[in-house]
């Protein structure tokens, strides 16, 4: 099994400007879908939910500015750790992800070995 | 204390100039990320080390769940780690960054506060 990392990537207004009981409708989703990745072996608990702040420090000169990174259309909201034979298992894992429904997207990367 | 964590920006061209680094030169930057991190767990900082990443990967996006390749396109940077830290504050955690090795090579540090559960 290996490692990999999937970076959750929204529209930062998205979760905000939910309902209380559309909030609670997809929580309810999202750990559905994480219970079933962790039933099956592939999900061992690390991972974590962001805020829509943040600060960046960058360059040689240290410049701390507000975050998050800003280059991108999205922002990553949060990331989990799965374990899956290969990349090929890892995207077909990270399909059921609720974020799909909406218009985020799910970024999966091979962890390095140290 | 609050929890953060640090993601580290890498620009992609850095990365890919990094993918065919010598061992040598590999082993010397994973020193000088290595003395810091630890030195920031000897203060009870690091909750996570956390994990480097590889340059490769996959984007899925909407619901037909379309497969492109990653990492994220359009941007000049890649995500090429992060670490979990505990600091008092934003702005304690945005001081500790700046011992990050990735800024004396043109990369950035972005730190984003937990949500809690």
């Amino acid at each position: 099994m290996s490692k990999f990392l999937y970076l959750f990537w929204n529209k930062p207004s998205n979760w905000n400007a939910q309902s209380p009981e559309e909030m609670e409708r997809r929580m309810k989703k999202w750990m559905g879908w994480m219970d079933s990745l962790k039933d099956a072996g592939h999900f061992k608990g690390a991972g974590e939910r962001l805020e829509d702040t943040g600060s960046l420090v960058r360059g040689k000169a240290k410049s701390v500015t507000d975050g998050p990174y800003a280059e991108a259309k999205d922002t990553i909201g949060g990331y989990i750790v799965v374990e899956a034979k290969d990349l090929k298992e890892a995207v077909e894992l990270s399909k059921g992800c609720p974020v799909l429904e909406g218009d985020g997207l799910v970024e999966v990367r091979p962890i390095a070995s140290m | 204390m609050a929890d953060f964590v640090y993601l580290f920006w890498n620009q992609k061209e850095d990365a890919q100039r990094m993918a065919k680094a010598t061992p040598e030169d590999r082993q010397k930057i994973t020193g000088r990320w290595m003395a810091w991190l630890e030195e920031l767990k000897k203060k009870g900082h690091v909750k996570d080390f956390g994990a480097p990443l590889e340059f490769t990967g996959k984007m899925l996006q909407g619901a037909q769940k379309r497969v492109t390749d990653g990492p994220y396109p359009e941007i000049k940077d890649v995500i090429g780690g992060f670490s979990l830290i505990t600091a008092k504050n934003l702005d304690e955690a945005a001081e500790l960054a700046k011992g990050c090795p990735i800024l004396d090579m043109g990369g950035q540090v972005e730190i984003r506060p937990i949500r809690p559960m």
